[in-house]
């Protein structure tokens, strides 16, 4: 009874509480029902993690298997009605190379996709529970106050931000749904949903640009939607009928013989679409035309994260494959690529953007790696890359809010005017790329479990290098101060502030404690994908024993947490123990003595006589790294890839 | 309780070979230059004088960073010391960079500003390389930690000469000499003012200096590693490489950023890939 009510709170409570805020447009009520939906989805997932895991669930009382058919071809249908509206023939024709193969299969071919169980939730799917309903709710309630601010700017007469807060809040209910999912034509459903929530989120705006963006995420997807489509065919004809598409019976060879690898290989493309892998990269690019929580939901918590999840979960059934390989490669080389395009933007949600693609390639190449330090890698960089990308991103929407640009070069001397965001946003830049942060303990242990795929080691060595450069160059921009650093501290609005806080206080606490983390939970979480005997943890640092590697040595690595953190601390605090700077002792900057001006003034004299404002610009190499320069390369290298990788795994049919 | 003492000592003792090193250094250089050049200790003469001076700054961020500088450098040290993770110690290190990068962004001075971009172009020229070690250290050792290395009879520059080259080239970058002097230079005549270090006075550019001497040893061990059976054979290596590094910095002149990116990619990479690879051959991983 108990678990009934809990699925229903994680994947029923937010369609719920979506129409409920659709209903009610008032923006104090609408705002309190959707905080008390994020207090419940947050306080339901901790619950999970008190169950005994696994827990095998069906849903009984209504035929729910006939609900979601139908609502399956609803959404195909609006899909088809989407293309022909928009006429984008690319949406249309995606519609029905999915509608088509899966009417012939259940009518045609009268196939019953009853599985028991319907859900699995094991530690890797309460893992991804516990990010979805965490830093999604919290986006949600970033929000409220956002999207309020939002029309404020845009002067809209109508307000859609009823319709805006029923299709994020909807989004998370999509999301735990496909992450429980055992059956995969439920997951299928559950990923079409997130599909479709994603193109109405894009298009919100309603502007050109947002609504053509929305429909190529949505033709991107729905060629990805495609793929599984197929792949759910496959396993139905060849491997044994509704007994095929239960995931567990796929990943743990229930079905008494080897799957094919073709249908997986489908599911892995699948994943890779909607984790925008190169060369799908362009749909989460594009996404970024809508309003700041729909980016920091897609980046974070939601939608790309299902695509790695996707991958991770089957990394079973490709291990020891080259496949694996492939997928390993297609991973680390999105790695790289979308790491080097990231040095050249300019735009601060590109950035970003671009550098969640890149994340996403290391934890899907960590997942073709597929040994028990690669999973745990992809499963730890999951944890923290979801609170880093959804604390960068809000950061990145309140910078928005206060200075009105995008641009890295208009966020000059931020830290003058909005010192609190400026050391929030500082503190995100600086967790995704430096020790003793999580995402690079995440780095590190991929770096140290890529040696037995060598061009995977080649390309992580580079695109590590390249990382730092974007990062530091961006920080540095923020950075830059005339000498008296702004006195006064910016006031957030709680909707803002609240969310930005937790999810600092969250880098702060999972990046300390992510040894016992680790080990009393995580660490089943890879046991749920591979069998991994070794625990890497050692109280409160990670070690990783010989033996995880088959090594002779007594250990691989080691990586002490806690001592790094100290130093950190330490690092922080002396500077403002010892030295803090009385005004008098804040001087100019030199200027060849050609300031105008005293301390503060940022003014010089020109050749001409005449006075300037100093203006200084970042390197962003347009010419060698831009878009127009790589993307064609990349591009290439990632199709040539793809086919590769259907390549070997058409090598073992059933 | 032994490690913390090899740390403290290791902590304490390093500046004091760093400073001592930058002495030979500036005598070294005089001498081919045809000076007779200042005393070995004048970097410790030059370092109490700067305390000395009242403190002077353009921001206060920049002093969170230089501290950050210095304690990350120190960090690395004693991952070296203690024969720890060396991925891990080119991380620290990687992090110690970014600090003094963004302790150079950290105020609205163009000199500044060009010698915080080149500094970050140099790290994007070794880094690389530096990683590439590590991963090859992996390849002959099965292990990342430094204490495996100490155990192998087998000098490390046997099967890596290639790697060695290329961290010969990365300790040019690191150490700041000609034709790698691009964000900032000893030699006064080939610098847009200083560089990085134009807004670093006073006591901030004496933690600047101790920074570099720490930076000094740790590269030098990095570079003993190579023939860690016995030791004092890998001290002299490192000492010769820094002998290597004066000269090269006596008869080459600086070169662009741009020209260093292509070139300590392709000989780095070039070399420490058939590196990596003869190692996968060798272990049949291919």
């Amino acid at each position: 009874m108990q678990l009934d009510w809990m699925m229903a709170v994680a994947i029923l409570l937010p369609l719920i509480s979506g129409i409920l805020v659709y209903i009610i447009r008032q923006y104090h009520i609408r705002g309190l029902i959707v905080v008390l939906t994020a207090i419940a989805l947050i306080i339901n997932s901790i619950l999970f993690v008190k169950q005994g895991l696994p827990i095998e669930y069906t849903p009984e009382g209504y035929n729910w298997g006939l609900v979601i058919t139908v609502l399956d071809y609803v959404i195909l249908l609006f899909y088809i009605y989407a293309g022909l509206s928009l006429r984008n023939w690319l949406v249309l024709i995606f519609a029905l190379t999915q509608i088509i193969p899966l009417a012939y299969w259940e009518f045609g071919m009268g196939a019953h996709a009853e599985v028991e169980p319907a859900f699995f939730i094991d530690h890797l799917a309460v893992v991804m529970t516990l990010i979805i309903s965490i830093i999604g709710s919290l986006i949600c309630v970033y929000a409220i106050r956002y999207m309020y601010d939002h029309e404020h700017h845009l002067h809209l007469e109508n307000s859609r931000q009823s319709r805006f807060l029923f299709w994020l809040v909807m989004f998370l209910g999509a999301m735990n749904g496909l992450v429980f999912a055992n059956n995969i034509y439920w997951l299928y459903f559950f990923w079409e949903v997130t599909t479709l929530c994603c193109f109405e989120l894009i298009a919100h705006d309603l502007t050109t640009e947002a609504i053509n963006n929305a429909a190529r995420a949505l033709w991107m997807n729905s060629l990805g939607g495609t793929a599984f489509v197929l792949a759910i065919i496959y396993l139905y004809m060849n491997h044994g009928g509704a007994e095929a598409l239960s995931m567990q019976n796929i990943i743990s060879g229930g079905l008494g013989q080897a799957v094919a690898l073709l249908p997986i290989a489908l599911l892995c493309f699948t994943g890779f679409t909607k984790a925008a892998q190169m060369p799908f990269q362009s749909w989460l690019l594009g996404a970024m035309v809508a309003p700041t929580p729909v980016s920091a939901l897609l980046h974070s918590s939601t939608m790309v994260k299902a695509g790695v999840y996707l991958v991770v979960r089957l990394a079973p059934a490709f291990a020891g494959s080259y496949l694996s390989i492939m997928v390993a490669l297609a991973g680390a080389f999105t790695f790289f690529g979308a790491s080097a395009l990231a040095i050249s933007q300019t735009n601060a949600k590109r950035v970003l953007a671009y550098s969640t693609i890149a994340n996403l390639g290391l934890i899907i190449a960590c997942a073709g790696i597929n040994t028990p330090l690669s999973i745990a890698a992809a499963i730890l960089l999951i944890i923290f890359h979801a609170i880093s990308k959804g604390l960068l991103f809000m950061c990145a929407g309140t910078i928005d809010h206060i200075i009105w640009s995008r641009d890295i070069e208009d966020m000059e001397g931020l830290a003058e005017k909005a010192p609190v965001v400026t050391f929030i946003t500082a503190v995100g830049i600086l967790s995704m790329f430096m020790p003793p942060f999580g995402m690079l303990l995440g780095k590190w242990m991929a770096l140290e479990a890529v040696y037995i795929v060598p061009l995977a080691a080649i390309l992580f060595v580079l695109a590590s290098a390249v990382t730092i450069v974007f990062w530091a160059k961006w920080l540095g921009r923020l950075l830059q101060v005339l000498p008296r650093l702004g006195k006064k501290w910016e006031k957030l609005s709680l909707s803002y502030s609240v969310p930005l806080w937790v999810l600092v206080i969250g880098i702060f606490v999972v990046g300390i404690g992510v040894a016992p983390i680790y080990q009393k939970f995580v660490h089943f979480a890879v046991t749920n994908v591979i069998a991994a005997e070794e625990v890497f943890a050692q109280g409160w640092n990670i070690v990783i024993p010989g033996s995880a590697a088959a090594s002779a040595a007594q250990a691989v690595g080691a990586y002490p947490v806690w001592p790094l953190f100290l130093v950190l601390a330490a690092a922080l605090f002396v500077p403002f123990i010892c030295l803090a700077l009385k005004p008098g002792e804040l001087r100019p900057v030199y200027m060849c003595g050609e300031q105008v001006g005293g301390t503060d003034a940022d003014e010089w004299i020109t050749a001409g006589e005449q006075k300037a404002k100093l203006q200084l610009g970042g390197y962003y190499f347009q010419s060698v790294l831009g878009e127009a320069a790589l993307n064609p390369w990349v591009n290439t290298i990632a199709i040539a890839l793809l086919v590769i990788l259907f390549g070997v795994s058409l090598g073992r049919w059933s | 309780m032994n490690q913390w003492l090899l740390a403290i000592i290791a902590v304490v003792v390093a500046p004091f070979i760093g400073g001592i090193l930058a002495g030979i250094d500036r005598k070294i250089s005089a001498r081919l230059q045809g000076r007779w050049g200042p005393p070995i200790v004048q970097p410790f003469y030059d370092f109490f004088k700067l305390l000395g001076k009242s403190k002077i700054a353009v921001s206060r961020v920049q002093l969170v960073w230089l501290y950050g500088y210095l304690f990350f450098m120190i960090t690395s040290l004693v991952l070296l010391v203690l024969q720890q993770d060396i991925l891990l110690l080119v991380f620290m290190l990687g992090f110690a960079g970014i600090c003094f990068v963004l302790a150079g962004f950290s105020c609205k001075s163009p000199y500044s500003h060009f010698g915080a971009n080149r500094e970050l172009l140099q790290m994007l020229s070794y880094e690389p390389v530096l990683l590439l070690m590590a991963l090859a250290i992996y390849a002959q050792n099965g292990s990342f930690m430094i204490s495996e290395i100490f155990k192998n009879n087998t000098p490390l520059i046997v099967p890596l000469w290639p790697i060695f080259i290329a961290l010969i080239y990365v300790l040019t970058i690191k150490l700041r000499k000609s034709p790698f002097d691009i964000s900032t230079s000893h030699h006064a005549h080939q610098e847009l003012v200083k560089g990085i270090m134009t807004e670093f006075s006073g006591p901030y550019y004496a933690l600047v200096l101790l920074t570099e001497w720490y930076e000094i040893v740790l590269l030098l061990g990095l570079v003993s590693l190579f023939w860690a059976n016995p030791l004092w054979v890998g001290i002299i290596i490192a000492l010769a490489a820094f002998v290597l590094e004066m000269f090269i910095d006596n008869i080459a002149a600086r070169m662009t950023a741009g020209w260093m990116v292509k070139v300590s990619w392709a000989v780095g990479l070039i070399l420490g890939v058939l590196n990596l690879a003869y190692l996968y051959l060798k272990k049949g991983v291919l």
